[in-house]
């Protein structure tokens, strides 16, 4: 067991690594990122939906080089879906196709005893590795490179697979009855996420780092939106950002997050819309909300402060996004 | 500075975050790494691996200035320095013309001195800060030391005092300047109170002893129990219903029955040479499924914020469950309990249901769901009632209770009356009890915790 390679000497290394592969990271993630490289341990990202827990994981292996291997959870997810299957259609095949073979090996044998002894000895070559099917916790376990292992909404899993996953997480090591300890070549670096549809138990909790990333500022999600769709115009951007800022301060069932904010901008790109007003407002605003309920409640809020909302920079709401 | 670190982890456990002893070891593993000298990074050392829960995060960022921050009070200004001798006779003239308290009170003003520690201390205890470790009462605590220090007497003295020098013949620029300065003083003496206090309660924080078990709460009744208790009550009621998912977990795995695993079973009879020996099924049919119904009325308000707590955890838990609250009609309350913290969840509930002057009618209420609902009801579903059965003489429709009944695996009843009571005035318990496979009486939390065990055999 090797220890994990550290790429990074610092958090500031982390934040630059990251600007390069597209995500931008504040102080804060950059530190804690570096914190569980460092200490090797789990990283537990939580926050709501689309803010960029998935993409970070992404990022980060593509700064560091390393393989992303993806485990998306999901409710009835249990060991052989994530840690390995036996492929026993394939070992069917191996002894029908090796019948010949077989009889050859038994044939000469002079007593039954003798035979199971051959049979014995082969054993292995139908529990070997060849017919290990392996899924993504034990890929991330046995690669040759380093890897960043992705464990996504672990949320949505059942509180047993979570158990499981426990095991796994502080060892790094994972124990198949038929081949024995399988221990990690590489310490993965791990990061889970969570929307937090469930709370998670305190064990799993205990053993991860924990980062809640939030809503960015205007600030932030300007520079993400100029990063990610660099053909849309600054001014218009920066009108398009303190809409959807302005909408997540109503009570929404789902308010917007940074993926709706990419996916309405380029919207805009792509209508080739030179200015927000009403009309393009009413047309592209779908792309933004998700709820029928959540649609007509914007368009009214947003009809009834359109003017302000786009001009006076002293209305009140406007200073109270800027924080 | 570990010391310090120590202190600080114990004041968050005071403030209700759990740590544990791995995760403040992490701390100090993760300190070692980066070092103390960048405050910003030592603060997200602590609070990556101290704080689990976004809902702990304000707590933490509450106390962490208040171990780790450079308090600076605001300067304090000497205004009798700069005076000439003449001013200097004419406000010691004026002065004389106040109470003692108050007239050292502006003296300190003028002179700029701000409070000593031990004067501080002393103040503390005189209104109660020594025994307040609770952060809420920080505000309180400031406002009562002002008004032991009567700052709003003071602020009337002022002005007067500058009546005064004003008929003595100063003039009115310099009045106001001085006006200006002593009321600059006098907030900063607010700030330095403000900080005192806080710190004050972060350092009780970090030495009370940890939460004193629950005994006796367990048998205390619900609606005898202060909003601490409730506190306690509801973290309690998390922590039964996820050992309650563990206990199902185990009873799923014992009794499998239904669909034919072909996967297992293979996997299973390898050692049998692949002869389908020992047969393997699918257990996802016997997951757990509930209905609920939680009478939320005002004869049942003591206790129904709690019925609601443990119903939002055990819908934490249980995936499919539907939860219903209902006083004189029925409303579905899965939604409301769905994303959201338990506090804020339970809140929202019981505003959208305010206590009113109208009947309780479970018989309606049974009827809006045979109308509404009636789909999510089926033979695997465990149907549970809480409430008292007090109907107010409405047709408790035992028809169809009867007939939810029997399409559902098992009905519960949770009452928090005791048997006794059951039938007494407008009582119907009596009448459903023959449709319901177990009635428990649930009045405090030892009998919660043996009706939810009991639920789920």
């Amino acid at each position: 067991m090797g220890n994990p390679p550290s790429f990074f000497k610092s958090p500031q290394e982390v934040k630059n690594a990251l600007g390069k592969n597209q995500y931008i990271a504040n102080e804060e993630i950059a530190t804690i990122m570096f914190l569980s490289q460092q200490l090797g341990k789990p990283l537990l990202t939580e926050g709501p939906a689309g803010v960029g827990k998935t993409e970070l994981a992404k990022a980060i292996a593509a700064a560091t080089n390393r393989d992303l291997i993806r485990l998306q959870c999901y409710e009835g997810l249990d060991e052989t879906k994530a840690l390995y299957e036996w492929e026993y259609a394939k070992q069917l095949l191996y002894t029908q196709l090796l019948r010949d073979k077989l009889q050859e090996t038994l044939g000469t044998s002079r007593d039954l005893g003798e035979a199971a002894d051959r049979i014995a000895a082969e054993e292995d070559v139908f529990f070997s590795m060849r017919f290990l099917l392996q899924r993504p916790l034990l890929k991330a376990i046995l690669s040759e490179r380093p890897t960043v292992l992705l464990i996504d909404e672990i949320d949505r899993a059942d509180a047993e697979f979570e158990a499981f996953l426990l095991e796994v997480l502080s060892d790094f090591q994972v124990s198949v009855p038929e081949l024995g300890t399988l221990s990690a070549v590489h310490i993965p670096l791990v990061v889970l996420t969570s929307n937090n549809t469930r709370e998670l138990s305190e064990a799993l909790k205990r053993r991860c780092l924990y980062l809640f990333i939030g809503y960015p500022t205007i600030d932030q999600e300007l520079a993400v939106v100029r990063l990610k769709v660099p053909d849309l115009s600054p001014k218009l951007a920066k009108q398009a950002v303190e809409i959807v800022h302005s909408l997540r301060k109503v009570d929404l069932r789902k308010a917007p997050s940074i993926s709706e904010t990419l996916d309405w901008a380029k919207a805009l790109v792509s209508l080739n819309v030179k200015n927000l007003n009403n009309e393009t407002l009413e047309t592209t605003l779908s792309v933004l909300l998700k709820h029928e309920s959540d649609l007509q409640r914007a368009r009214r809020i947003l009809k009834r402060s359109s003017k302000d909302l786009l001009i006076d920079e002293d209305d009140p709401r406007a200073r109270g996004w800027s924080n | 500075m570990e010391e310090r670190i120590v202190r600080f982890i114990s004041a968050l456990r005071a403030g209700g975050v759990r740590v544990s002893l791995a995760e403040s070891a992490d701390a100090m593993l993760a300190i070692d790494q980066m070092g103390i000298k960048n405050r910003d990074a030592f603060r997200l050392c602590l609070k990556s691996t101290l704080i689990k829960n976004a809902s702990d995060m304000p707590i933490f960022d509450e106390l962490f200035p208040l171990f780790f921050g450079t308090s600076t009070i605001p300067p304090f200004l000497n205004i009798s320095n700069d005076l000439t001798p003449d001013e200097a006779r004419s406000i010691a003239e004026a002065l004389r013309q106040f109470k003692e308290q108050l007239r050292d009170m502006l003296e300190r003003l003028l002179k700029g001195d701000q409070l000593q520690p031990g004067e501080l201390d002393q103040l503390s205890e005189m209104i109660g800060l020594n025994q307040t470790n609770d952060f809420r009462l920080q505000e309180l605590m400031a406002q009562r030391m002002e008004k032991a220090l009567k700052f709003r007497e003071v602020q009337e003295a002022i002005q007067e005092l500058m009546d005064l020098l004003a008929e003595m013949g100063i003039n009115r620029e310099r009045i106001d300047q001085m006006t200006k300065l002593m009321r600059a003083n006098q907030q900063s003496l607010r700030e330095q109170i403000r900080q005192y206090t806080s710190n004050r309660i972060a350092e009780n924080m970090s030495e009370s002893r940890p939460e004193e078990g629950l005994n006796g709460l367990f048998e205390r009744p619900f609606n005898a129990l202060s909003d601490k208790d409730l506190d306690r009550l509801r973290k309690e009621v998390q922590r039964l219903a996820s050992s309650l998912r563990t206990r199902i977990a185990l009873r799923q795995k014992k009794a499998k029955s239904g669909q034919l695993d072909a996967k297992a079973t293979i996997r299973a009879n390898l050692k049998h040479g692949s002869v389908p020996i020992d047969i393997r099924h699918k257990d996802r049919t016997l997951k757990p499924r509930l209905i609920i119904f939680c009478d939320i009325s005002t004869s049942m308000r003591p206790c129904s914020e709690l019925m609601l707590s443990l119903i939002y955890s055990m819908q934490d838990q249980i995936n499919k469950t539907h939860a219903f609250a209902f006083i004189d009609h029925l409303e579905f309350i899965t939604p409301d309990l769905n994303n959201k913290d338990i506090r804020g969840a339970v809140a929202t509930v019981l505003r959208r249901m305010p206590p009113g002057h109208y009947n309780t009618d479970l018989g309606l209420s049974l009827e809006n769901f045979f109308d509404q609902f009636l789909d999510k009801l089926d033979n695997r579903s465990t149907l549970i009632v809480v409430g008292d059965g007090r109907n107010n003489y409405n047709d408790p429709r035992l028809d169809i209770f009867g007939n939810l009944s029997h399409r559902s695996r098992r009905t519960v009843w949770l009452n928090p009356e005791p048997p006794t009571l059951w039938g007494s005035g407008d009582s119907d318990m009596l009448r459903y009890a023959p449709y319901c496979d177990s009635i428990l009486q649930v009045s405090n939390l030892a009998e919660l915790t043996t009706a939810v065990d009991r639920l789920l055999s």
